[in-house]
């Protein structure tokens, strides 16, 4: 069981000096571990019962980059996975800087839910989110139904489509790969710029809120009903 | 008033000719025996009179269409029209009719759902070992003691669980002193019986039947409910008794029609069943074996399952009958919370009655597919929030951007907050608050209806707001006049957690010296915010449609104009809901101060123009 504890309360580490702070939600179907996922990252634990989710749960958890010496502070936005709860999603990601798209490896339907979302973050989400198609429960890697093989040919595909999408595989039950998956989402968010455009903790006025220097470009997104599948 | 629950929509003797014989001859009797009680009830002349209690069936416009079961539900769905059925302990709870072709074990499984209730019927001895009589233990001193001994609470879940956010020694510090309170309800609720002519046989015996609605009443309900009388009691002053004499059968109907169902709400439904109250034994038989959970795989892993409790059995016959039965909203995740709680008190066709009440009367569209509900009540109760908190509106009344959200924006673009208090109304609390005080807002709920949901949120909002935490918290951040959003989701998120003296909250709900005194809101005063809400979203939903559909017809954005004023949210039409200008609501006086707040905003904005 590999233990993510090295990242807790990082900010008592004297190496850092830099500071910025995303908001990162979770999406894919219900009962693929997103929950899970989240608890292992913030609080390094596991329960093999979970309560499902009812509307959102918000967690906070920071991790440092100590090639870059910068402290992020992820917002954890955790939503419900019933298809329903789709008509709130848009409030979940809207500004959000990263999207965790999660699935269960033993459950096929749950791989292409995963990417339904990800369809849908392309059309409606703000342009220059970072996403993550996770594939979680590898613990139960005998009861796989979903083949990385597969998994790399859609990103293969989604990349001559000119989206580029991290991808990998984790468990939250054993914690292998949970903060991995953080880390390389870290590193693919524009540090630079939040860090540049000064962006600390106080957040009282209204430009700053976009932390991770993405343009949110509200008026991109025409005013529609985001009802559906997509 | 002529009502004959007499024939039941469909006999129970009539089809069935060759299964079952030994166990169908059993079920037979019990049925009489409901029939009978039936009898009894409806032909007192001094029944009708007695429980008549107040208007209960308020037309709303969030009612949805009756459904193909449910045509029968008429207007007549008064409190004093119909009785409950009878007073009698040993009144089976399933209808005889369920038991048409199930198979040997499913009978065995029902049957023993029938003798928990039925405190007079011995468990037959094929039940297995662990059956309880009743879930819940009476209110007596002796069982205050073993639960205090025990590592459960006296509703099954763990005392460490995280429903009631704390140890097991601060469990039992807290029950110790919260056990006399509640002994000494239970006396007031004696007394109160007697008073009434209900006399009970017994000190442990659990009324079917109680006082119609009175201030005295509404004062104890507030102050707690005996634990083991709450599902009688709530079923009682929900209406649950008119709404299964009008359905006898019904429910034992469709669990036939839908035994071997399989489609996207029973596949979501079969995710949640093990995700339902997981700490609690009666949901969760691997927490009392000593082989605990780090050897159980993950719940959805169905190779290694754990075995199912009959809690389960019934939950899941409960939501896939209801998912059937109510095809508008079919199966939303939290209705699971809402059945699971209901089980644990009452039988699962009461259970099952109780959620099509609520789905449908009290909190309407709230589950439905688009959660519309969600979004008309979240901005009902941001304008109650506005109203009578204007200090934590101003905190949250804004949107991620930070910019204040103005009038008229509240309810076309909920603020962020929104997404941590739907979901007070989405489980009604359960797994927000405490368990008991959880339980003891649904005692007021069942009796008082939907308002009692915006006046517990509103205190809750309000407790937080002037909890020491909170206030520290936002003064060590920098500026101070904002906090960070998501400290503020945090808190509010987690604050009501531990809440878990409910006499804390309930009396800060209602007093009005020393409390906040949100018994002033009235249901009138949420029914005419709902309906102005809705009607404000349908409209932007009109908007909306106005944009995107540029290739419509003439004939169309005429229809589409005059339906929706051409514009969203003007003033015409606040004033047209508001009942100012064409007194829509004429003879209503409704939210004195809301409405004044209203018009002169847009008597203002008016002259401005």
């Amino acid at each position: 069981m590999s233990a993510p504890t090295s990242n807790q309360n990082p900010q008592s580490s004297q190496s850092t000096n830099r500071f910025a702070q995303f908001k990162l939600v979770l999406l894919g179907e219900s009962a693929v571990g997103k929950s899970s996922i989240v608890h292992r990252f913030v609080k390094n634990t596991f329960d093999d019962m979970r309560e499902s989710t009812i509307g959102a749960a918000f967690l906070t958890q920071t991790i440092t980059l100590p090639e870059s010496k910068t402290t992020i502070k992820f917002e954890i936005w955790d939503t419900a996975g019933q298809e329903r709860y789709k008509s709130l999603a848009p409030m979940y990601y809207r500004n959000a800087n990263a999207a965790l798209c999660v699935y269960d490896i033993t459950s096929r339907s749950s791989f292409s839910k995963a990417q339904d979302w990800i369809k849908e973050l392309k059309k409606q989400a703000p342009e220059g989110i970072v996403i993550a198609l996770v594939g979680n429960k590898s613990d139960l890697a005998d009861s796989r139904e979903v083949e990385e093989s597969e998994v790399e040919e859609y990103i293969q595909q989604a990349s001559e489509d000119g989206s580029s999408i991290i991808t990998s595989e984790c468990s939250a039950k054993s914690g292998d790969g949970v903060l991995e998956i953080f880390t390389s989402i870290a590193k693919s968010l524009p540090v630079e710029e939040a860090v540049g455009a000064g962006t600390n903790r106080n957040r009282a006025g209204a430009g700053n809120r976009r932390a991770g220097g993405v343009d949110l470009g509200r008026a991109r997104r025409p005013e529609q009903a985001s009802s559906g599948c997509c | 008033m002529s009502f004959r629950p007499l024939s039941p929509p469909e006999s129970p003797t009539a089809n069935n000719s060759n299964n079952h014989n030994q166990s169908m001859s059993r079920s037979s009797e019990s049925d009489l025996s409901v029939d009978t009680d039936i009898i009894i009830g409806h032909l007192d002349p001094n029944f009708g009179s007695e429980t008549r209690i107040e208007n209960p069936k308020t037309p709303s416009s969030h009612q949805r269409n009756a459904s193909s079961y449910s045509r029968n539900y008429s207007l007549l769905d008064f409190y004093g029209l119909e009785s409950p059925s009878g007073d009698r302990e040993s009144e089976p709870l399933i209808d005889a009719s369920i038991m048409k072709g199930l198979d040997d074990l499913e009978f065995k499984e029902l049957s023993h759902a029938n003798t928990i209730f039925a405190k007079s019927v011995v468990p037959s001895p094929e039940t297995e070992a662990s059956v309880r009589e009743n879930y819940i233990q009476p209110t007596v001193s002796e069982n205050i003691e073993k639960i205090l001994n025990s590592p459960y609470d006296r509703y099954g879940f763990r005392k460490s669980s995280t429903l009631h956010n704390i140890t097991h020694d601060h469990y039992n510090e807290w029950f110790s002193d919260y056990s006399q309170y509640a002994l000494r309800r239970k006396k007031k609720w004696h007394i109160l019986m007697k008073n009434n002519g209900l006399h009970l046989e017994q000190e442990d015996s659990i009324p079917t039947r109680f006082p119609p609605k009175s201030d005295k009443v509404k004062k104890l309900i507030r102050q707690g409910i005996p634990a083991e009388w709450r599902g009688s009691a709530w079923f009682f002053y929900a209406g649950g008794h008119e709404r299964l004499n009008k359905h006898i059968g019904v429910y034992s109907q469709i669990v036939r029609d839908t035994r071997d169902i399989h489609n996207k709400d029973t596949e979501v439904i079969e995710r949640d069943l093990h995700r339902t109250f997981p700490d609690n034994i009666y949901f969760n038989s691997q927490i009392t074996s000593p082989v605990n959970s780090s050897s159980t795989t993950l719940a959805t892993d169905t190779s290694a399952a754990p075995p199912e409790t009959p809690m389960i059995k019934s939950l899941r016959r409960v939501l896939t009958a209801f998912a059937h039965y109510q095809p508008q909203i079919g199966y939303c995740q939290s209705l699971n919370f809402l059945a699971g709680l209901l089980l644990l008190f009452m039988e699962e066709e009461r259970a099952f009655w109780m959620l099509v009440i609520l789905t449908e009367r009290i909190i309407p569209k709230v589950h439905s597919a688009n959660l519309e509900g969600v979004h008309t009540d979240q901005g009902v109760l941001m304008l109650c929030i506005k109203e009578y908190i204007p200090q934590l509106w101003a905190i949250l009344g804004k949107n991620f951007e930070g910019e204040a959200l103005s009038e008229d924006k509240i309810l076309t673009r909920l603020p962020p907050v929104t997404l941590v208090t739907s979901s007070w109304f989405m489980s009604l609390f359960v797994g927000i608050l405490p368990i008991e005080t959880t339980l003891r807002v649904w005692d007021i709920l069942w009796y008082e209806s939907s308002k009692t949901i915006f006046r517990f949120s509103l205190t809750i909002c309000k407790m937080c707001l002037e909890n020491p935490d909170f206030q520290a918290s936002r003064n060590n951040n920098k500026g101070g006049a904002e906090m960070d959003q998501i400290e503020l989701f945090q808190f509010l998120q987690n604050f009501p957690k531990t809440i878990l003296d409910p006499n804390l909250l309930v009396d800060n709900c209602f007093k009005k010296i020393g409390g906040y005194g949100f018994g002033s809101l009235s249901q009138d005063e949420i029914n005419k915010c709902r309906e102005f809400v809705s009607k404000q979203r349908a409209k932007l939903d009109h908007k909306k449609n106005n944009n995107i559909a540029a290739e419509m017809t003439d004939e169309e954005r005429r229809t589409l104009i005059s339906s929706s004023d051409g514009t969203f949210a003007d003033d015409q039409s606040i004033h047209d809901v508001y009942g100012f200008h064409r007194s829509i609501m004429s003879g209503v006086i409704w939210n004195k101060s809301i409405s004044n707040k209203m018009k002169r905003s847009f008597v203002k904005r008016k002259t401005s123009r």
